[in-house]
């Protein structure tokens, strides 16, 4: 274990199995793990807090990475490694501050399209529809019992026609729970078509 | 179901929470006698009617509130409101 010193070890995603592209273009999931994720605690009120601009429940897009508020004091960076570490070095970590690397302690999949509301619907208590979680809207729940960050970040704007609209979240859980996660998403958006993507290059513009 | 309040995240599925018990002061360690620690780790009044009580939002916000619940109907009266100093009973 020589090369550990110094260098970052490779990223490994938690989800092995291997599944057929799908077929369908009206549900996909994709696994975005090999995304960066940088959790930054700061309380409210801090200077960090106050530079990181978004409050909880919501989220913001800065250069190549997607800023979550996730609790009242914590916040996600999910996005490429060089992007989220531009926004740590400008963090004023006065106070109680502290940031912590979870690329490899997070899973992180993308549910994109016209059912992917009803399918998480079917796997979490909370009200998918457009007026309780917009665009932007970031929320903690259990999907499938594994407790989840979830973003709303659509890939286009939704239009006010249903059914146009191709919702996407991204959504990250505990690593030891990715590919199960993945795996019950599977099962879930079954009725509805779902195929597995590879992921997309970085977060959608 | 019962819909618990969060201060942050609005009303809850209780599966999205853990009851933490009744709430009530908490002694001053330094001077509590054994039998009120005990009570106070252990005994519930469990009445049947207004109870405060503390909840943590387990798979949302991770915070613990406080609210106050008719026992005899599940209804949420008072609150929430946020607990601010951890380590204890509110
Ligand atoms: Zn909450």
């Amino acid at each position: 274990m020589s090369d550990r010193a110094g260098s970052e070890p490779a990223f490994e995603s938690s989800v092995l199995r291997a599944y057929a592209p799908g077929s369908s273009n009206a549900l996909t999931l994709s696994d975005e793990s090999a995304l960066a994720k940088t959790i930054v605690r700061a309380e409210a009120g801090s200077p960090a807090s106050a530079s990181l601009a978004v409050s909880f429940g919501s989220s913001r897009r800065e250069g190549a990475t997607l800023v979550l508020g996730q609790r009242p004091d914590e916040y996600m960076l999910i996005g490429s490694a060089q992007s989220n570490a531009s926004i740590v070095a400008r963090l004023d970590t006065s106070g109680h501050v502290s940031v912590i690397d979870h690329t490899h302690s997070r899973a992180l999949f993308r549910l994109t399209g016209a059912q992917a509301s009803a399918t998480l619907e079917k796997v979490c208590s909370l009200d998918w529809s457009n007026a309780m979680t917009p665009d932007g809207a970031v929320v903690s729940a259990s999907i499938a019992k594994v407790n989840c960050d979830i973003a709303r970040n659509d890939r286009e704007p939704v239009d006010a026609e249903p059914a146009s609209a191709s919702p996407s979240y991204l959504i990250a859980c505990d690593r030891s729970f990715g590919q199960y996660l993945f795996d019950a998403l599977i099962d879930a958006g079954g009725e509805f078509g779902i195929g597995v993507v590879t992921a997309a290059d970085g977060l959608q513009e | 179901m019962l819909l618990v309040p969060c201060p942050n995240c609005g009303p809850r599925n209780a599966a999205d929470m853990r009851y933490v018990g009744e709430s009530g002061p908490r002694p001053d360690p330094n001077t509590a006698t054994p039998a009120q620690w005990r009570d106070y780790l252990y005994t519930e009044r469990n009445p049947a009617g207004l109870l405060r009580e503390t909840w943590y939002c387990r798979s949302g916000c991770r915070t613990f509130f406080v609210v106050e619940r008719d026992t005899t109907n599940n209804q949420f009266v008072h609150g929430p409101t946020r607990v601010t100093k951890l380590g204890g009973k509110a």
